[in-house]
């Protein structure tokens, strides 16, 4: 006979997993978009105009990005409030990792909305008022507007940061509550592989944000 | 080391009644070498005067063995959750604070009513049914590296230490890393594992398993060293395999 599952226990489980799919393979496939800038404006742009492309895209956008983002986003912040941190009395890496944790989720919060807001819809009155989904053919001279205001730059780099770290730590969370890693040795090995793995995704995002102001990313085109 | 002064300082954190409010109290002993804080509330008991000569009531604590097997004896000391038969003064710096644990209900002094450890336990069938009318015969045998690692989970004595680090452990919220590691003691068991969907079912309520946020402070503040990070891993994978896709085998 199956087990009753409590409400928590499904609304945990449902947040673990909507971290890591779909919204952290949403994330790769982002920064893959994004890198297309590294080739120029014009791949770029024509990597936007694919995506629009996709067939039902509404129903993907929607049930695939939307749902889950807003999701884990508003169950994220209700498990922020539980928490009760002592970092001071207790100063371990684990520790901080959870309180790192909730703080870049926060971050997060506000960020992506204002991300969300600022390129797909175009809602930021004052700053851009033209969707980038919409606009493909613009889509490059958009962000690279905005790009070239260093609080926007400043802000996208404490985002991508933010997310990043989230993820990379989100991943080993996952693994962890997922009773797919157990043991202490494992843990660490894992650690280890998530930590490789954020590194890895940063210099990806943050080489991406740079090919919106400066052709090539930061390298100037010798790797792409 | 360095040269002790002639005198220990202790700050206890008081309350007279569960109903009234807490205050410190501060008070000073002669030391001795080889010190512990429960000797040290001993002296004062002896003669319950505070720092400023005041006559006051002599600090009520709880203590059993003496040995850091029992776990009554747990407090704050300077911060952290830990048995005061096994802290030591010469250890510890001053002047040294007492307070009792914050995450039970505090009745008087230093001594807190733990009895929602004790509820998990019964809750989560922290036991195995051996009783029968006719003699069973031996039990199944265990793995070495089974037997090892339950007796690790065996060594718990509920002080609540992991409970009190826990960062999101308040107020009864979380059956906590206590009540999961002897769920995986048990259900290790060839007995006890007959018995497992209870207890599964015991630690995946509204207050259960996933409310832990893996800070993982639990770990390293369990005096008896019990791989609880363990525990709770190996009981998420028990949860998601028998709970989450349970249904996938009717």
């Amino acid at each position: 006979m199956a087990i009753r599952l409590s409400r928590t226990f499904i609304l945990r489980k449902l947040h673990q997993l909507s971290g890591i799919f779909p919204l952290g393979v949403f994330l790769l496939e982002h920064f893959y978009t994004n890198s297309k800038a590294l080739t120029g404006p014009g791949d770029f742009n024509n990597a936007v105009k694919d995506l629009q492309s996709i067939p039902y895209i509404l129903f993907v956008e929607i049930g695939g990005i939307f749902i889950p983002l807003i999701y884990h986003a508003v169950y994220g912040l209700v498990i922020t409030m539980e928490a009760r941190p002592n970092n001071l009395a207790y100063p371990y890496s684990r520790n901080w990792f959870y309180l790192i944790q909730r703080i870049t989720g926060v971050i997060l919060f506000f960020f992506i909305t204002f991300h969300v807001l600022n390129f797909r819809f175009g809602m930021i009155p004052g700053l851009n008022t033209v969707s980038v989904a919409h606009s493909p053919d613009q889509a490059f001279d958009i962000v690279s507007r905005e790009f070239r205001m260093i609080p926007i730059f400043i802000v996208y780099m404490i985002g991508i940061t933010a997310t990043v770290w989230h993820l990379a730590n989100g991943i080993w969370l996952f693994l962890v509550d997922w009773g797919i890693t157990i043991g202490e040795r494992a843990q660490r090995l894992t650690g280890y592989a998530c930590i490789a793995f954020g590194v890895v995704l940063l210099l990806v995002g943050v080489n991406a944000a740079v090919a919106f102001i400066r052709p090539g990313g930061l390298l100037g085109g010798i790797i792409y | 080391m360095p040269s002790q002064p002639k005198t220990v300082e202790i700050h206890i954190r008081r309350r007279a009644n569960p109903d009234s409010p807490q205050y410190w109290e501060q008070f000073e002993i002669p030391y001795r070498p080889n010190l512990n804080i429960i000797s040290c509330l001993m002296e004062i008991q002896k003669n319950p005067v505070n720092k400023a000569g005041a006559r006051t009531t002599p600090p009520v604590w709880q203590m059993n063995c003496l040995e850091q097997v029992c776990g009554i004896c747990t407090m704050i000391i300077n911060g952290r959750a830990r048995q005061s038969c096994s802290a030591l003064v010469d250890n510890l710096d001053q002047p040294i604070k007492l307070e009792p644990m914050a995450k039970f209900p505090n009745i008087r002094d230093l001594v807190v009513d733990r009895q929602q450890m004790f509820d998990h336990l019964r809750r989560v069938h922290a036991w195995i049914e051996l009783d029968g009318t006719h003699d069973l015969g031996p039990g199944p045998r265990m793995d070495q590296e089974d037997v090892q690692e339950r007796y690790a989970y065996s060594r718990c004595m509920t002080c609540g230490c992991c409970l009190e680090a826990c960062p999101q452990y308040e107020g009864d919220n979380y059956i906590g890393p206590q009540a999961i590691a002897q769920v995986r003691l048990f259900n290790m068991h060839p007995s006890g594992k007959m018995t497992r969907q209870e207890r599964l079912e015991g630690i995946m309520q509204e207050d259960g398993i996933t409310n832990c946020g893996n800070a993982q402070n639990c770990v390293k503040a369990c005096p008896m060293g019990i791989p609880l990070t363990r525990a709770i891993y190996e009981e998420n994978r028990e949860t998601v395999v028998h709970g989450l896709l349970g249904w996938l085998k009717d």
